[in-house]
């Protein structure tokens, strides 16, 4: 399992590599923004991407809506990790067809939870 | 400004003027030169009062403007709750951090004790200096020192998490003094535009319209600012989102 983790804050990235590791993810591979992330999805083989809403250059629900527009990542599982907690983000994320979201601060076993509906959900 | 008619007056006492120096009249020479002093204080005090009143209605305008307005209804307030909640986050992680570094240190120096002894007294079992009685005892202390090892570890690497957890801190941090920089940026700005306009003289400065903030994002939720349809927690997330169908 490949994932690409995407924050433009690098504690941040390291925080969620080191608990991705923690959960058995050891292929983790990161981007400060949108317009980073978007070209490594593209060529990459990734098969999950964590990342963050409010980044420079491009956010994370406009790399959403990248990803779910081009049929080579159309169906990876995408889950935002954000400080964004307005009803009206969340509705609109839920409408790019987001996997998850989270809200910062959060905790390890708000991730954990999160990662396990994804999966239980794309292989069931 | 001197408008036509002044000049022709202007003109007129003038000409009377050098006819009255001509023929050597003082007391009209005297008259006329104060005439025209008199009149040269009425147009300063007609500019003056001019300007003053395009200075005060500039500052009328510009106390209007909307971007001064929230700057200072809601603007400042709100940076002070931000900056208060940077101090509080970061005390927080500070101490969540100092109080794991607390509970693991004893741990590892009490394995590192014992473990420097069961070192010793193996040495002296491979060097067969070891009684029978005495290995006894070291089997009964390494069986106990694997357990406790287990046991140990496994809290070490919790704590070691918990550390991990609590660098949380700098990106929400991050994103609310990169707010109130943007503040700062809008003060700064509305403060130049007061020193243009203070500064103008009979030009008329149009304050420029305030144009909100740049970016629309929230940003975390900082406790005393009211984001109006925000989530407060996780929970309120995965509500909303099952509503969804999610």
């Amino acid at each position: 399992m490949k994932i690409l983790v995407v924050d433009d804050f690098s504690t941040m990235r390291r925080i969620v590599k080191n608990l991705l590791r923690e959960l058995g993810f050891t292929n983790l591979d990161e981007a400060d923004d949108g317009q980073t992330a978007w070209p490594k999805l593209k060529a990459g083989d990734y098969d999950f991407l964590v990342t963050d809403w409010n980044m420079p250059g491009m956010t994370g629900i406009d790399l959403l809506k990248t990803v779910r527009a081009n049929p080579q990542t159309a169906n990876m599982p995408v889950l935002l990790v954000t400080a964004e907690s307005k009803r009206e983000q969340i509705i609109e994320a839920a409408q790019a067809g987001v996997n998850g979201y989270i809200i910062k601060p959060f905790t390890a076993a708000t991730l954990k939870e999160k990662i396990d509906k994804i999966f239980a959900r794309t292989s069931g | 400004m001197q408008n036509e008619q002044d000049r022709l007056e202007l003109l007129e006492k003038a000409q009377r003027l050098i006819k009255s120096i001509e023929s050597n009249d003082n007391l009209v020479t005297a008259e006329l030169l104060s005439a025209i002093s008199i009149d040269n204080e009425k147009r300063l005090f007609k500019e003056v009062g001019q300007l003053t009143r395009n200075l005060h209605d500039n500052l009328a305008t510009f106390a209007l403007d909307d971007q001064l307005t929230a700057l200072t209804d809601k603007g400042i307030p709100d940076a002070k709750e931000r900056l208060n909640y940077v101090i509080d986050m970061t005390d927080e992680a500070a101490n969540k951090t100092l109080t794991a570094i607390e509970e693991v240190i004893p741990v590892t120096t009490e394995m590192e004790h014992k473990s420097e002894e069961l070192y010793k007294n193996w040495n002296k079992f491979l060097s067969r200096e070891l009684s029978l009685p005495e290995f006894k005892v070291m089997s009964a202390e390494i069986t106990k020192y694997l357990e406790s090892s287990c046991k140990n570890t496994k809290f070490v690497h919790e704590k070691a998490n918990e550390i991990v957890m609590a660098q949380g801190f700098q990106d929400l941090t991050g994103q609310v003094i990169k707010k109130v920089i943007g503040l700062v940026q809008n003060v700064e700005d509305s403060l130049v535009e007061l020193v243009k306009i203070a500064g103008a003289q009979e030009a008329t400065v149009t304050p420029t319209k305030a144009t909100g903030p740049k970016d629309k994002l929230e940003g975390p939720t900082v406790p005393g600012i009211v984001v109006e349809g925000a989530v407060n927690n996780q929970d309120e997330v995965d509500d909303l989102l099952s509503s969804l169908g999610f």
